[in-house]
């Protein structure tokens, strides 16, 4: 199959590369950009790993065609951190010793950024519902839970 | 300058909370896993996995595979020389060579310039199979007669169960298997186990059975290798002992360990599923047919159907008791469901169903079955959640039987330090008695009536559950160093995989046991080339030996430091210590000498000053078994049989908690994991 011109912006900047038009977006930025931030841990959307922002809202890049993305916006866990600091989110994690493996941390910490952005105080359970697309197998998600609560605190 | 006088008691170091150095990293997403590694001409591996649980291969074809475009090998059996039958272990099956048995094990292998090509090959294999009656229940698996796993004359694979360090048998009256698919048995008695029963008035028969479940790391397993001119191997890998992993791919390719370097990569994930080489030998197999590096990635469904998950355990337990309560008699008969391939650790399962509590007379059973079905591995230890989840329940119900306290009843017949366990091995000292009483005495175990109470009435049943549980703690000699830099700062060096961050503790034992402070310590992890010998990341027993050796590497780093000093300051060694980056002499702080500048003659042209390298290669004998209580408060709907946990609490004897902050993430971690076990996974299997 002849390759695509794939035109997007990737963390605030233009980007256009060449992709197979049956590429996913998650393998687009992991294999053709070398954002490898957003993992594969199932391929299927049930894990969250991949969990990017396109055009702000929270998706699995390994269920969307990276075609899909023609023209849109997308933010990955390597364009959360500012001119070098920390997003409270990010520096919560670190601190509060979230991350054991770190494999579901990605996308955790973008599905977390996604739900401070719609509820800039969350809930406990506007967090719990909003990472509850992601799984993690270290943590038990009690820290998690806390560091988001705190960063939240943090933004606010 | 600080006024406060730092010694090795009261540096920055053992017992805080500091968050681990990689941090940064794994929140910005710049962790590197094996599949996030690309190096040049990289090649991408894909294996064509039997659809069915025992066949017989009857052909495979693999010419137009071959043939496509952008494929550079395909391999099989045939193709590769160092494939034996018999195959002792599931790392050495590499491809299955006229017979599969469990559906998802590697028939052929394929490397391409793309994934999607490799893909693209695996359907162009044509492999023509007569399918074979299988064993998927371990109790029909068991029986004379039932269709055999494993070839005939396969020995059985203790060598997790060496890994683990776990309790070796002392007396074990071992009969000769006799049924096919029965691999390993084991029998272990003590009294009178009739008489026993005789002489009760309570006797509980139950079975306890906990399914296979997969350990579910969220990274798939992952491997890249790439051969040198000179035929040298290195391998990324994602694992849980880079120096097991060597040895084991080692034995598979009849290589000395001087040809293999591993570098572990981050591993995300392995509760005990990464211990065991599985995608190595075939990696390392196509990077040297194709000679190019080559990264193999396991898909999550590859992972479900053929990963190495826990296994399937049942147990039938049977004990009696006098109506005071008097213990009398304990049998059981455990079946391990070991999948196609023998190493589960049988003993293990023996030495909790008869030694936590103490039985007067019992007759402990146990057998390995092989079924075809992947092949297991431990999961948060190997075989002790599911041994402990059924005595544990066999006591509730005792207790229950009898009308008495179920934590009076288990405190009052619990093995204590000293106490004999099946093995006739003492207790080691633990904290078992302790967390049970500490549970005990929770608010949430004393209000069980109230939350009972509250049950019904637009609510589900409500209760409260209390369990206990332990491990053994796994023991395996280890080695690290410690060296002086010449900035008067230390650089620790182990080959421990840190997965749940455990460098952050081992530079904090560093930093107390030489004496800086933990800002003055980098902890590194090396390849198999670089790093001294070091041990699994398993067993519960990352801190209790790796930290004993880089304890003993710091205070033999901080020994030499002295004895330099000592010379320079024309004082004896004794009167010296290390104070804010400074030895100097006890009493005197005007006297001393920087550790910089005794690091900086280390490394000085024509200096006669050595430099300083701390080395500690401990072996042990002792173990650290380490116990839990926990309290569940749940909710069930009578119509639909879900249950909500409202509240949990873990009480845990975690030791000297060297980082707390990684203490308590481990303990949350470990008890949401086996809640996932109680209650919602299962690798479930039809015929």
């Amino acid at each position: 199959m002849p390759k695509q011109i794939l035109s997007f912006t990737v963390n605030d900047e233009p980007v256009e590369t060449l992709v197979q038009p049956y590429v996913t977006l998650l393998d687009a930025l992991r294999e053709d950009l070398g954002l490898t931030g957003p993992k594969e841990g199932c391929g299927t959307g049930d894990c969250g790993a991949c969990t990017v922002h396109v055009d702000g809202q929270p998706v699995a890049s390994c269920l969307m065609l990276a075609m899909q993305a023609r023209g849109r916006s997308v933010r990955t866990i390597e364009g959360l951190a500012h001119a070098g600091v920390l997003h409270p989110l990010q520096d919560a994690f670190v601190r509060l010793g979230v991350p054991q493996c770190g494999f579901c941390i990605p996308g955790v910490l973008m599905a977390a950024a996604a739900v401070l952005a719609e509820h800039p105080r969350p809930t406990e359970e506007d967090i719990r519902y909003g990472i509850a697309g992601n799984l993690c197998r270290c943590t038990g998600y009690t820290k998690m839970v806390a560091a988001i609560t705190e960063a939240a605190g943090s933004l606010t | 300058m600080s006024t406060v006088m730092k010694t090795t008691r009261d540096v920055r170091g053992v017992g805080l909370s500091i968050p681990r150095p990689d941090g940064p990293e794994k929140v910005t997403g710049h962790v590197q896993y094996v599949a996030d590694i690309k190096l040049k001409g990289l090649l991408h591996a894909k294996l064509l996995r039997s659809p069915h649980a025992h066949a017989r291969i009857v052909s495979i074809d693999v010419s137009r595979a071959r043939a496509l475009p952008g494929v550079r090998a395909v391999l099989t059996a045939a193709d590769i020389p160092e494939l034996k039958r018999k195959a002792p272990t599931r790392a050495h099956a590499v491809l299955a060579i006229d017979r599969v048995v469990f559906s998802g094990q590697p028939v052929a292998a394929v490397a391409a310039d793309e994934l999607a090509i490799a893909e693209e090959a695996l359907d162009l294999i044509d492999v023509k199979y007569e399918v074979l009656p299988a064993s998927v229940d371990p109790l029909q698996s068991l029986k004379p007669g039932a269709p055999p796993v494993a070839d005939a004359g396969t020995e059985a694979d203790a060598s997790e169960a060496l890994a683990h360090s776990a309790v070796a048998m002392a007396k074990s009256d071992d009969a000769p298997p006799k049924a096919v698919n029965v691999t390993q048995t084991a029998n272990v008695k003590r009294g009178d186990v009739a008489k026993g029963f005789a002489e009760s008035d309570v006797i509980v028969e139950k079975t306890y059975r906990v399914p296979m479940v997969h350990q579910g790391y969220l990274e798939p397993h992952a491997v890249l290798a790439e051969w040198d001119t000179t035929g040298q191997l290195t391998l990324w890998a994602s694992t849980q002992g880079s120096f097991n992993t060597r040895a084991e791919v080692a034995d598979v390719l009849g290589l000395e360990e001087n040809r293999i370097k591993v570098i572990p990569v981050e591993c995300g994930g392995g509760f005990g599923g990464k211990i065991r080489a599985l995608c190595e030998p075939i990696t390392a197999l196509l990077a040297r047919a194709t000679r190019r590096p080559v990264r193999y990635v396991m898909t999550r469904r590859e992972e479900l159907e053929a990963g190495m998950p826990a296994p399937q355990v049942i147990i039938r337990l049977k004990t009696g008791a006098k109506r005071d309560g008097t213990l009398m008699a304990l049998e059981a008969e455990t079946v391990l469901e070991s999948g196609a391939f023998s190493g589960t650790v049988l003993a293990v399962s023996s030495v909790f169903l008869g030694s936590l509590y103490k039985w007067p007379a019992f007759d402990i059973k146990g057998s390995e079955v092989l079924t075809h079905k992947p092949s297991v591995a431990a999961y948060r230890a190997p075989v002790a959640p599911q041994t402990i989840f059924a005595i544990d329940s066999q006591m509730e119900q005792m207790a229950r039987a009898l009308g008495v306290d179920s934590t009076d009843f288990r405190a009052r017949h619990l093995s204590r330090p000293g106490d004999p366990m099946v093995n006739n091995q003492p207790w080691a000292s633990n904290g078992a008695f302790e967390v049970l009483e500490k549970a005990a005495a929770h608010p949430m175990w004393k209000k069980r009536a109230e939350w009972k109470a509250s049950g019904g009435n637009g609510h589900g049943l409500r209760g409260t559950g209390i369990a206990l549980g332990g491990w053994l703690g796994g023991l395996q000699p280890t080695s690290a160093t410690v060296k002086l830099n010449t900035d008067g700062t230390l650089a620790v060096l182990t080959g421990q995989v840190d997965i749940a961050g455990t460098n952050i503790s081992l530079a904090q034992i560093a930093a107390s046991a030489y004496g800086v402070d933990i800002e003055k310590v980098k902890i590194t992890t090396g390849d198999t080339d670089v790093a001294p010998m070091t041990g699994l990341s398993a067993g519960s027993k990352t801190i209790y030996t790796v930290g004993v050796a880089v304890m003993q590497a710091a205070q033999d780093a901080r020994r030499q430091t002295l004895e330099i000093a000592a010379g320079e300051l024309e004082a004896a060694m004794q009167d010296l210590e290390i104070v804010d980056g400074r030895v100097v002499v006890r009493g005197m702080p005007d006297k001393g000498v920087t550790l910089a500048s005794i690091g900086k003659k280390g490394n000085l042209y024509m200096s006669k000053v050595p430099p300083v390298i701390g080395v500690g290669h401990p072996a042990f004998t002792q173990q650290a078994p380490a116990f839990a209580a926990q309290l569940a408060r749940i909710e069930v709907d009578p119509d639909t049989g879900e249950v909500k946990i409202h509240d949990f609490v873990i009480v845990q004897d975690v030791g000297h908690a060297i980082n707390p902050l990684a203490c308590e993430g481990q303990m949350q971690g470990g008890a949401v994991q086996s809640l996932g076990i109680a209650l919602t996974e299962i690798l479930d299997y039809d015929d």
